[in-house]
């Protein structure tokens, strides 16, 4: 696997707070998840620029509701 | 493409002993033209061969129909959420891989909605295949693979998680070979059984690995 590179991550206080709350939820380092962060934001940024829509579903009514991506 | 290149070894069946290889963390378009120009040939004599010995279409290889040119779209236009992964030996691609990083995540209840690196597609070159040639000429293509698709998976702080849906032909290697939970037939996705790795079966195969390698 290629090499890495370092930076410095300049974060508020709360954001700081989510993302050592989400990196215990998921049993991630916090680093491993800003890296899966950004996969899927590139992910997500390919799909919507090929024409794709994104959706969140509510498994039980079916309901689905587009997410709007700035 | 360039990308990085690890040292490995496949056991030559017919000398009985390892032979150097090359692991890349890459499917470059050398890769692409050894599919096209040596494995689909080859491919194809093979089945001729099932065909005219009688074996039932059922029993033919089936990935038969997998296009690699298509399947690495993704990877070539730089899409972070997938890697490629090739074994070069003798000058000729050995075995390919493709996993994805984001889609899918676990589905047992103590490792429920963890991330995890889901292979997507794995092949190994025809000559290679037990079904088709008798010896293979190389063994060890895809637990090599695997092994690569688990280290991923750490160096992404998933623990060695790996998932993938099984052909039905390869359900014993990671069943027996990669000692992997099979998880059951998943009625969702073209009725094909779920293999699931966690980080205690990563961290088994690895040490297995080190004692002698795989077998696909």
């Amino acid at each position: 696997m290629s090499a890495k590179k370092t930076m410095t991550l300049n974060l508020r206080e709360n954001e700081m707070r989510v993302l050592e709350e989400l990196s215990k939820r998921k049993d991630m380092s916090k680093t491993a998840l800003l890296r899966q962060a950004l996969r899927m934001y590139q992910l997500v940024e390919a799909r919507l620029e090929n024409g794709d829509k994104l959706f969140f579903e509510d498994e039980q009514t079916k309901t689905k509701a587009e997410i709007m991506m700035l | 493409m360039t990308g990085t290149i690890s040292p490995v070894y496949l056991l030559n069946v017919e000398r009985g002993e390892q032979e150097a290889a090359e692991l890349l963390d890459v499917i470059a378009e050398r890769q692409l033209a050894d599919w096209e120009g040596e494995w689909a040939p080859e491919l194809f004599r093979a089945m001729q061969r099932l065909r005219r010995a009688g074996v039932e279409r059922s029993q033919w290889p089936q990935s038969r129909h997998w296009d690699w040119r298509k399947k690495t779209v993704a990877l070539q236009q730089g899409i972070l959420a997938q890697a490629g992964f090739s074994i070069v030996c003798d000058g000729l691609t050995q075995g390919m891989m493709i996993v994805d990083t984001t889609m899918k995540r676990c589905r047992i209840d103590s490792q429920q909605g963890r991330n995890l690196v889901y292979v997507e597609y794995v092949e190994n070159a025809p000559w290679n295949r037990k079904e088709l040639f008798n010896p293979p000429r190389y063994r060890g293509v895809g637990s090599i693979l695997v092994r690569a698709a688990i280290a991923l998976s750490e160096d992404l702080g998933f623990r060695g998680r790996l998932g993938l849906h099984s052909l039905p032909q390869a359900d014993g290697f990671y069943a027996d070979t990669c000692n992997m939970a099979d998880i059951g037939i998943d009625r969702d996705y073209h009725n094909l059984r779920y293999f699931k790795m966690t980080p205690g079966c990563a961290q088994t195969f690895i040490m297995k690995g080190r004692g002698g390698g795989g077998t696909l």
